[in-house]
């Protein structure tokens, strides 16, 4: 359905972009400035600032991801998402009192499973970034001395959609700051899946978990 | 058969028609109650949303480009404001009240008719409020999970405020219509252009979620909730996840235990 969408009669296309230029995109068009890489001992707001720019920086300038490959979404996924994610805490925290049940080998297959789940979540949020898409950081509440921080954002996706609330939970550590839990409108994605890791492990065991992320992994 | 063994009977009765007891798993979940039989009605609604709700939908996305269908939206989710600006007055949350009041003249004019969102692009995002939300604030208890026909995911106190919600949000607005054929192809329309606003997350879902009831079912309770405690408070309503590694961490360093991977 993803190629269907980008192949609207190209008259169709011509007129419509034009109204939308004129109307509401050159109120929104905001450059986005060329970046060294994020710093992780930034302070959080600023860091995830750098990390989600770079990335929607990236999306709009690669004629790959334009098109939808996903392949190429999910190399950069890897490339400027990663690095900055805590994955492992993110799996330890889904699989709760489970976690300490599970053997050292089933913690990094849980971990290693978990993040292509994440990887494909974090894709299929890419595949809409167009060039209407803006990101602003909401001022810091809390307790800038913490180890455990919430940064808030809002992203809009396309031009005059409404805006979409994205937090950010981030911890610090040795290595500086390291984002391990996401909310988008209201919903913390890890709390989202304790339920379904409960259930999968009271059912089928960790390894019968790891066996069902990977088969969701690897269909379509 | 006296009234104790007739209770038990319709007692049972109840159990296996409206919850499906026996189709439930080992650890019944204290939110969802009736999941046996939100699980029939879950999959029903899926059925039709797969075979007729989302190919309509899509050819809509298909024929409509983008622009056109976020405009569509804007106008229609705009008639809405004033229901969600009264139930945040009903909150006692009246400054979210008056933003959202503020939105609707807005966009209904420097907006065109709420095609475009002036408000959000001026600092003034929408703040999305309905009856249920109301009943939460005043205490009113959510009730078990249900999952309604044809709408989806709900809670016995959100499914009954749907009743003043379609009131406040439809028959006072476009249900004032008097052209019947004008007002269901709105009625139509606005159905398809939310369902169109809802497709990357049924995609995600799909591609995502180990088990796609308890994902929507627990996204649908969580989001609610924070709805009801209010944005404000966000920051100081984390949920708070048992770290296992810290507690391990914690006797390693009593030396209760020996050195983990990882």
């Amino acid at each position: 359905m993803r190629k269907m969408t980008s192949r609207q009669p190209w008259f169709l296309q011509k007129i419509f972009s034009f109204v939308a230029c004129a109307g509401v995109a050159l109120t929104l068009a905001s450059p986005v400035a060329a970046q060294a890489n994020p710093n992780p001992e930034d302070p959080p707001p600023e860091f995830v600032g750098q990390v989600v720019d770079q990335l929607i920086d990236v999306i709009k300038k690669d004629e790959a991801a334009r098109k939808l490959d996903l392949a190429r979404i999910n190399q950069i996924v890897g490339e400027y998402v990663l690095p900055y994610v805590n994955f492992e805490k993110t799996t330890r925290l889904a699989a709760g009192k489970y976690w300490r049940q599970a053997t050292p080998e089933q913690q990094t297959a849980l971990a290693d499973a978990f993040r292509n789940t994440l990887i494909r979540t974090y894709s299929g949020a890419l595949t809409r970034v167009d060039d209407g898409t803006s990101m602003t950081i909401m001022p810091f509440r809390g307790d800038a001395s913490a180890n455990d921080v919430v940064v808030q954002s809002q992203v809009v996706e396309s031009s005059n959609s409404s805006p979409v609330r994205i937090d950010y939970r981030l911890e610090k550590t040795p290595q500086g700051w390291k984002i391990y839990d996401i909310n988008v409108e209201n919903i913390w994605l890890i709390q989202n899946y304790r339920n379904q890791f409960s259930q999968e492990i009271s059912r089928n065991g960790i390894d019968g978990l790891i066996a069902a992320l990977n088969k969701r992994n690897s269909s379509n | 058969m006296s009234t104790v063994q007739f209770r038990n009977v319709l007692a049972g009765l109840a159990c296996s028609v409206l919850a499906g007891c026996a189709a439930v798993g080992n650890e019944p979940n204290p939110a969802d109650p009736w999941e046996g039989s939100n699980r029939n009605m879950y999959a029903i609604n899926d059925a039709v949303d797969k075979a007729i709700v989302r190919p309509v939908t899509e050819l809509y996305a298909f024929l409509v480009p983008r622009p056109v269908r976020t405009c569509v939206l804007n106008m229609f989710v705009n008639i809405t404001e004033p229901w969600s600006g009264l139930n945040s007055i009903l909150q006692e949350r009246g400054h979210d009240g008056i933003n959202t009041l503020g939105r609707f003249l807005l966009n209904s004019t420097a907006g065109i008719g709420g095609c475009i969102d002036v408000a959000s692009t001026t600092g003034q995002p929408r703040i999305a409020n309905d009856f249920g939300i109301t009943l939460g604030v005043w205490g009113v208890p959510s009730g078990p999970y249900l999952v309604l026909p044809i709408i989806g995911p709900s809670t016995v106190r959100d499914g009954l405020s749907d009743i003043p919600n379609l009131y406040g949000n439809q028959i006072i607005t476009i249900g004032l219509i008097n052209d019947v054929a004008l007002r269901n192809s709105l009625w139509g329309l606005e159905f398809v252009a939310r369902r169109d606003a809802l497709l990357p997350i049924s995609k995600t879902v799909d591609s995502t979620a180990l088990d796609p009831y308890s994902f929507i079912r627990d996204a649908y309770l969580q989001r609610r909730e924070a709805m009801i405690r209010g944005n404000l408070q966000d920051a100081e309503q984390l949920p708070d996840y048992e770290d296992f590694e810290a507690i391990e961490a914690d006797e390693k360093a009593l030396g209760m235990k020996e050195d983990t991977p990882q």
